[in-house]
């Protein structure tokens, strides 16, 4: 039986929206655009989905978990030369000084913009009366990823564009009693 | 002195940001990744601010800073949390232990600078450290007493200072001022009522712009009961009512740090003149014997080799001022400089009662001094 969700699609989206470009804008200099929305309920749900990213090298995957009255996790997945985009603008930095090979310093970048993605979207949500607690940042690294989640209520996949590149925010989440 | 500043945070990201952030200033940050290193850091370098991030491994920032406020010798340093969980339920709870300020990621550099120069002072880097002020500088003297006719006299008593005498008559007006100018030295009247003294010393030590201003407190000399709470709270100099200015002066003078030499020491048409103040007290002559040699040296190194010793103000001879006198003739006979006494009658009676003195030639004034070389 499925749960009724307290959040609309429309208010989880704008939420969703609002944290990414509250970071891309603050700290990237950048604005994303929703480009797609996949609604995944319970009645839909057929097993593990893959990620709708574009590409065809390695992805990224920075991911944090929220506890409280809602519990859920929010999933960044971005190309590699996005990454180390973002990388370079965040930290003010070159590409060269980066390289393609310092996995630990664009691992922490993108797992830092997760934590601050993931901050602000929980601060809302606790704006609303939904209190909860973030654990700490993880990323991932590989090709062709599927999430099959455990039971959630809600699934949402989030599919942005920046600049002429995109990237997907993945929010699965539930109410708890 | 380099600001330091101390960044706690698990993310290395956000430890570059913040070094980048401060990059154009005058300060040096160091690093720790968790509330446990937070603490061993903080003893170590003991930094005039600290950074701290709340979710972390190990230790957390909220476990780190109520350990940090638990420890005397590492609670004053403040501290303002940058998080990404700026929930009412987290900011109520750091704020109850006690930090300055918050910032929420994401955040724009600029706020974080202006975060953390609203409470140290940030000093661009190259911009170099203010001088050490001189004896005819004007220097800020806040006196906060609820008393206005304290405040007029201590006003006359610098009158011949080039000082600037703020009074004020309240802990919230001494704040006040505070923030909008930095004094150079505060003094509390310990008669304020409800203990206000002690609150506002405890304010002032803990805010890392004003820590180290110097505070002197002021109280009748019989009030042995408050000035004891003063002492017990931190007061290191208590000033008794009636005022001895010329021993305020100087105990301004000290720690203000002010270069006091100009008072003694004069150069001017191939000579250096020493002049001996009417009271010539052992700290005085400390004052002088200390400036003696850097002075002498400076007279040296611009061409002046007469040297006179001027103690025609010199209200009484002791041992003390002997000593320095001795030292000083030495000084001048080892650099083959020349030199000359001056002095009133009681100085030339009393140098006759030591041994050490008793053939010294005094001339009755300085222009006759200098004739004499």
């Amino acid at each position: 039986m499925q749960q009724t969700f307290p959040i609309s699609d429309q208010e989880l989206e704008a939420l969703s929206t609002n944290a990414v470009n509250s970071v891309f804008n603050t700290m990237l200099n950048q604005t994303a655009v929703v480009q797609e929305v996949i609604k995944v309920d319970e009645e839909n749900y057929d097993g593990g989905m893959s990620v709708p990213i574009d590409s065809s090298e390695p992805v990224i995957a920075g991911t944090v978990g929220f506890l409280g009255n809602l519990t859920g996790i929010m999933y960044i997945f971005m190309e590699l030369s996005l990454a180390m985009d973002a990388t370079c603008e965040l930290l003010g930095l070159e590409a060269e000084e980066i390289g393609y090979e310092d996995h630990e310093l664009v691992n922490d970048a993108i797992g830092e913009l997760t934590n601050m993605i993931v901050g602000t979207f929980k601060n809302d949500l606790s704006n609303k009366g939904y209190e909860c607690r973030m654990t700490i940042p993880s990323i991932l690294r590989g090709s062709n990823f599927s999430i099959e989640p455990a039971e959630v209520a809600l699934r949402r996949i989030y599919k942005y564009d920046c600049g002429g590149r995109s990237f997907v925010i993945d929010v699965l989440m539930k109410e708890e009693n | 002195m380099r600001l330091k500043i101390l960044t706690v945070d698990d993310s290395k990201t956000v430890r570059i940001i913040v070094k980048k952030s401060f990059k154009g200033f005058d300060c040096e940050i160091t690093e720790a990744q968790n509330g446990v290193e937070g603490l061993a850091m903080a003893a170590k370098v003991d930094p005039d601010i600290i950074l701290l991030d709340i979710t972390m491994p190990v230790m957390d920032g909220v476990e780190m800073l109520t350990k940090l406020k638990s420890d005397p010798s590492l609670k004053a340093i403040p501290v303002i949390m940058l998080t990404a969980e700026a929930g009412r339920e987290n900011v109520m709870k750091i704020a109850k232990i006690g930090v300055r300020d918050y910032i929420v990621k994401p955040f724009k550099e600029e706020v974080l600078v202006d975060k953390v120069s609203r409470v140290v002072d940030l000093r661009p880097a190259g911009e170099a450290e203010p001088k050490q002020k001189k004896i005819d500088d004007p220097i800020e003297v806040l006196v906060v007493d609820d008393k206005p006719a304290i405040i007029e006299q201590i006003k006359q008593g610098f009158s011949h200072t080039p000082w600037n005498v703020n009074g004020v008559s309240s802990t919230g007006e001494a704040i006040d001022f505070c923030q909008k100018k930095l004094p150079d030295c505060i003094i509390i009247s310990l008669s304020l009522p409800e203990d206000a003294a002690i609150t506002l010393f405890r304010i002032i030590r803990s805010n890392a712009k004003t820590k180290y201003v110097p505070l002197f407190g002021l109280s009748v000399k019989t009030a042995v009961e408050e000035q004891h709470r003063a002492q017990q709270a931190g007061f290191s100099t208590i000033i008794h009512k009636p005022i001895d200015f010329d021993e305020l002066e100087n105990k301004i003078g000290k720690a203000v740090n002010l270069d006091t030499s100009g008072k003694y020491f004069q150069m001017a048409d191939g000579f250096m003149t020493v002049r001996l103040p009417k009271t010539c007290n052992a700290s005085v002559v400390q004052e002088v014997g200390n400036y003696l040699k850097e002075k002498t040296s400076e007279a040296v190194n611009s061409g002046i080799s007469k040297i006179i010793f001027d103690a025609q103000e010199v209200a009484s001879l002791n041992m003390d001022v002997i000593k320095l006198l001795l030292q000083s003739m030495k000084t001048c006979r080892d650099l083959s400089l020349s030199y000359a006494l001056a002095g009133n009658a009681v100085v030339r009676d009393e140098s006759k009662k030591f041994e050490e003195s008793k053939d010294w030639q005094f001339c009755d004034s300085v222009e006759t001094a200098k004739a004499s070389l």
